[in-house]
């Protein structure tokens, strides 16, 4: 049996994913295999084509894996669940429901009471920097908002991986770096497992304990770099610099 | 129209009053566009003897006649004994059936051939199963008006089904939503909820139309009143009791628009 504290939070086993089409077969994913600690902040990062949303939706148990197994705590993930948090680019809020319906739609679902869930919907608001706008609509707020929102609803299950998919893709610079330091602020407040893909290597360095590069045809991973800075991590710096150029060097040769 | 305000006149004339001054303009508008109506038929009708074509005070003559006699009162009510649960249970089994063939492909493929089938038939061909099935009464007339309704809510609800984002749905996956059921109950239905409104508010529309047809082979409402007027070619009869049954359709309908702005709020 494997002793609970030293098994990984994910295990990303000998995972390959093939498409086919009547023009013959597509190989998008061929043996990604990495573990990810328990508190561990992990980017994916790679051209596209390198398979990095395909690999994404696997782990999330949204798409079936065509070879290997993907383990959450040690169990095969066989589909989406509450043990996953999923944050996406274009954050998909549920339009009808205000701020703390969103936030607290998953708690409903599992029947938590009332009571319990409005204190565990206004803590992760304040978490987010969102009291205030307990009661306002989806339409109502801007991108960087919506996600903070869609954030705090994937926190709002206590996941054990909190899984991201580009999720500041879709927001303006100065907003998506203000997001990034929030992110790192929650990660430390709440020791969550975070998995984060982006095609952005700055943003990567920024965030990452460790950065997984993927290569394309087929997708695969071209090289695990530990970025072994302290935080918070500033673009000027030397090793920030050298980090950047490793990983771009990576996925454009 | 200034409107006072005391001190927050700023205020009102910056926001409020131009909003104020566009709904009047509309309003005033919409005024002339009927006094116009009214007097171009006036005009028509006075080149014309009244069973062609009544004046407006003719007919303003016999709607106060009908009603102060009770007969319109009579009429009303029991076309609204066939159109209320026409409609519900129309709109009920449409939006029903829409969303469970608009959510599963494997009943809409069961039953599309069929659904395309009875599609085109008019509920006026039905009118023989009605009276078989039914009998001429309340429940034949219900059934022709449930038929209008269904499909406009049937197609309606399949729509708005069929355009929920997978997105949506797998995030719903995510946060706990296990099963068919509850995925329709909390992200299909609150999802599609404006394509389904539409479709009840056409079909709201649709049943008081239907009451005119649902008529036809005997039971008694305002669609047989102007059926009856139309055979003795009381032409200010009928138009009468089409102003009763655009005058209901207006209520109906300014009912379910507030009902609707309010459920859709959201948006």
């Amino acid at each position: 049996m494997t002793d609970e504290t030293t098994q990984p939070r994910v295990r990303v086993d000998g995972i390959g994913r093939r498409y086919d089409t009547p023009q013959g077969g597509v190989q998008a994913l061929q043996d990604v295999t990495f573990d990810v600690a328990a508190g561990e902040f992990v980017c994916i990062v790679g051209p596209s084509g390198s398979g990095k949303t395909t690999l994404f939706r696997i782990i999330a148990g949204l798409e079936p894996a065509t070879a290997g197994t993907v383990y959450l705590a040690g169990d095969p993930v066989e589909g989406p669940g509450p043990e996953l948090g999923l944050v996406f680019q274009e954050y998909h809020l549920f339009p009808w429901r205000t701020v703390s319906g969103n936030v607290g739609f998953g708690l409903e679902k599992q029947g938590v009471d009332s009571e319990r869930r409005q204190q565990r919907v206004r803590e992760l608001l304040e978490l987010v920097g969102l009291d205030g706008f307990a009661d306002s609509y989806p339409r109502d707020l801007s991108g960087g908002m919506k996600q903070r929102v869609a954030l705090a609803r994937a926190l709002a299950m206590d996941p054990d991986l909190l899984l991201m998919d580009e999720p500041f893709g879709a927001v303006d610079a100065q907003t998506k770096r203000m997001l990034q330091d929030e992110l790192l602020e929650i990660w430390s407040e709440t020791e969550k497992t975070i998995l984060f893909v982006t095609h952005d290597v700055e943003e990567a360095v920024k965030l990452a304990d460790r950065v997984i590069v993927m290569g394309t045809e087929p997708g695969h991973i071209r090289e695990v770099v530990n970025v072994d800075m302290d935080r918070p991590r500033s673009r000027s710096d030397a090793a920030f610099g050298d980090y950047y150029e490793r990983i771009l060097d990576l996925i454009q040769s | 129209m200034a409107v006072e305000v005391g001190d927050d006149s700023e205020y009102a004339d910056g926001v409020d009053s131009p909003m104020f001054d566009i709904d009047t303009q509309r309003a005033l508008r919409g005024s002339a566009g009927i006094l116009g109506f009214l007097v171009l038929w006036w005009l028509v009708a006075l080149t014309q003897p009244s069973y062609i074509l009544p004046t407006p005070a003719a007919v303003a003559e016999t709607f106060v006649a009908e009603a102060a006699s009770g007969d319109m009162a009579v009429a009303l009510l029991s076309s609204i004994i066939h159109w209320l649960p026409g409609a519900v249970v129309g709109t009920g089994l449409g939006v029903a059936a829409g969303i469970a063939l608009g959510w599963s492909p494997y009943l809409d493929d069961i039953s599309a051939p069929v659904v395309r089938l009875l599609r085109p038939v008019p509920p006026l061909a039905l009118i023989g199963f009605a009276i078989a099935w039914l009998g001429i009464n309340h429940a034949g007339a219900a059934f022709i008006i449930a038929i209008g309704a269904f499909w406009i809510n049937f197609y309606g609800a399949y729509g708005g089904v069929e355009g929920v984002s997978d997105d949506l749905l797998d995030v719903a996956r995510s946060l706990g939503v296990q099963g068919d059921v509850e995925l329709i109950r909390s992200v299909v239905i609150p999802a599609s909820l404006p394509e389904i409104m539409t479709g009840i508010r056409t079909g709201i529309g649709r049943c008081w139309m239907l009451v005119v047809a649902s008529e036809i082979f005997g039971v008694a409402g305002i669609g047989r009143e102007i059926l009856r007027a139309s055979n003795n070619l009381r032409v200010d009869v009928v138009i009468t009791y089409i102003l009763v049954l655009s005058a209901m359709f207006l209520l109906v309908d300014t009912a379910f628009r507030a009902v609707q702005r309010r459920a859709l709020a959201w948006r």
